[in-house]
């Protein structure tokens, strides 16, 4: 659906986005993350033939952008960051200028406007001036233009930013819903977002592709570590001493709590989970356990790690 | 076509459902119905060699109002977009910047029409009252509107150029005031005393809206005039054009 070949940009002697290789196939949701000024605009904003990219090129549907410009905004439903929209406009009116403009006939039109505002859940609000609506709504108003025009690709340009947590919620389910029907591209800063609707995360920093997978494989792959919290009644010493008979399990703090009670954090590398050994170990001192919990690396670690590991080399 | 028709009417939908446009009119109107009486009075009180219209079309007054109406009526137009972000909405649309353009310059054109007629209405509603032959000449009035339609065509495609340059409506009524004004002024450069006459100062007042409103107000059809502001209109929208086109290739 998405093909880019070197893609560059530069602003002002910068290269905002340098030599970008990516793809994404059809039915596919990808998530598109990055720290803010990493280029994620920019390379929307090309893809989507608002900017003209300064090297290399794409492709979206099969159109360059380069010289294809219209049927590639014909394919494309593109909402921009932070949903520009015409204030002075009814929703129902928004979305037939919308709607026509893009291309669809009168009659063709009115159907449609009927089911996205469905889909959006806009029903209720669709004759109220945009100007009075709430953020929320605005973004669906959004989401609503983007699909007018059945296009095979939908570009999300930070779909959920200044939305409350409740909002997010539903921004995400309904992005998610969409995911099913179309080809997704959304690009976002929230991770825990990404990791539920995406089946592949592509990040960039600094203008240059860091990581292309699917969100567990990322995770997997980048943090092999794994901590684990025990809680329970011994000495410091003698965790120490337990610890240090077992295999590929490191002690990492400790920290008495009230009532003789020691929060033991443990690192385990490799693989393999070690909870089972440990438990056992324990069971066999006769110490009381009352938590053992491993925390699995999220998302958020793999992205940090990601972001972050050109820095260490410097 | 179909894109631009779409384009037109929702940039008339939001001149008309504005206050702006019923204000404009009004405001125009007024003075210039104003203007008409008082041009009548005169014309009672003494005899003149000049006729109405063309004494109507080339009082100061009447030019003062009309120059000012070109930066409101187009200050508007992609200033507002810029600042709004809705410009990135419009031109991800699968439209070309040129449908773009050129509707928004139509839509302007035409509103700044329609501010006019009422002008035509006082011309013929006072042939009403007089008797036949002594009224307006029909076919001067028709040259000085055409001749008004023409010199609209360029002050608005200046003010259009003007508000694809800035995201502020303000700074975009400013310069666009100013391309107006010197235009306008150009013809007068010959009657400042500071500036010696000579062939300069009158090789620009041949570039002059006044100048070439001087003889069409009188019932000359100079095609050179008519010609000169289609070109001109076109070179300015051209120039539009490639203004925003620039923010593809900005680096």
């Amino acid at each position: 659906m998405i093909e880019t070949s070197a893609l560059c940009k530069s602003y002002y002697g910068r290269l905002a986005v340098d030599r970008l290789d990516f793809s994404v196939e059809k039915g596919e949701t990808v998530g598109f993350l990055g720290p803010n000024g990493a280029g994620k605009s920019t390379t929307l904003k090309m893809l989507t033939c608002f900017l003209a990219p300064s090297s290399g090129t794409a492709t979206v549907g099969g159109h360059s952008i380069r010289e294809d410009a219209l049927k590639v905004q014909q394919t494309v439903g593109y909402m921009p960051e932070n949903v520009p929209l015409y204030p002075d406009m009814r929703v129902t009116e928004y979305l037939e200028f919308r709607g026509r403009l893009k291309g669809l006939r009168h009659r063709d039109c009115r159907r449609r406007m009927a089911e996205v505002m469905d889909l959006c859940d806009l029903t209720e609000v669709s004759r109220k001036m945009i100007g009075a609506l709430s953020k929320g709504f605005r973004q669906r108003v959004g989401l609503a233009d983007a699909l007018i025009h059945r296009p095979e690709l939908l570009i999300l340009d930070e779909p959920t930013n200044g939305l409350d947590p409740n909002q997010i919620r539903q921004a995400r389910d309904l992005i998610r819903r969409l995911g099913e029907e179309y080809t997704v591209l959304v690009s976002t800063h929230i991770l825990s977002e990404v990791e539920k609707i995406s089946d592949r995360v592509v990040i960039i920093d600094r203008g240059k592709i860091r990581a292309s997978e699917s969100p567990k494989s990322l995770v997997r792959r980048r943090c092999q570590q794994e901590e684990l919290r025990v809680e329970l009644k011994a000495t410091e010493k003698q965790v120490e001493t337990l610890i240090e008979g077992l295999s590929k399990v490191e002690l990492s703090s400790c920290e008495s709590l009230p009532g003789e009670w020691l929060e033991v954090t443990l690192r385990t590398t490799g693989s393999k989970d070690q909870r089972e050994t440990i438990a056992t170990a324990i069971q066999e001192k006769g110490w009381p356990l009352r938590e053992l919990a491993s925390r699995t690396a999220s998302l958020e670690d793999a992205f940090l790690e990601v972001v972050s590991a050109p820095r260490k080399n410097h | 076509m179909r894109a631009f028709l779409v384009l037109l009417k929702k940039e008339w939908r939001s001149f008309f459902l504005s206050p702006l446009a019923f204000s404009l009119l009004a405001l125009f109107t007024f003075l210039n119905g104003w203007l008409f009486v008082s041009l009548i009075n005169v014309a009672r009180l003494q005899a003149s060699s000049r006729s109405l219209v063309y004494s109507f079309f080339e009082s100061g007054w009447f030019w003062m109002a009309l120059l000012t109406l070109f930066p409101v009526l187009t200050m508007r137009l992609f200033a507002d977009e810029k600042r709004t972000g809705t410009i990135e909405g419009l031109f991800t649309a699968p439209v070309t910047t040129t449908q773009v353009l050129l509707a928004k310059f139509t839509a302007v054109w035409l509103s700044y029409i329609l501010l006019l007629t009422p002008i035509l209405l006082f011309f013929l509603l006072l042939n009403l009252f007089l008797p036949v032959g002594a009224g307006v000449h029909f076919g001067e009035l028709c040259s000085a509107f055409l001749g008004l339609v023409l010199i609209g065509a360029l002050n608005l495609a200046l003010g259009t150029l003007a508000s694809s340059l800035t995201n502020h409506q303000m700074i975009a009524a400013m310069v666009a005031f100013v391309f107006v004004m010197l235009h306008y002024f150009l013809g007068f450069m010959h009657q400042f005393s500071v500036v010696p006459d000579s062939s300069w100062t009158s090789a620009l007042t041949h570039f002059s809206s006044s100048e070439h409103m001087k003889q069409l107000s009188a019932g000359l059809l100079d095609t050179r005039a008519m010609l000169y502001y289609i070109s001109f209109t076109a070179l300015v929208l051209f120039l539009n054009f490639h203004v925003l086109e620039a923010r593809k290739w900005r680096a």
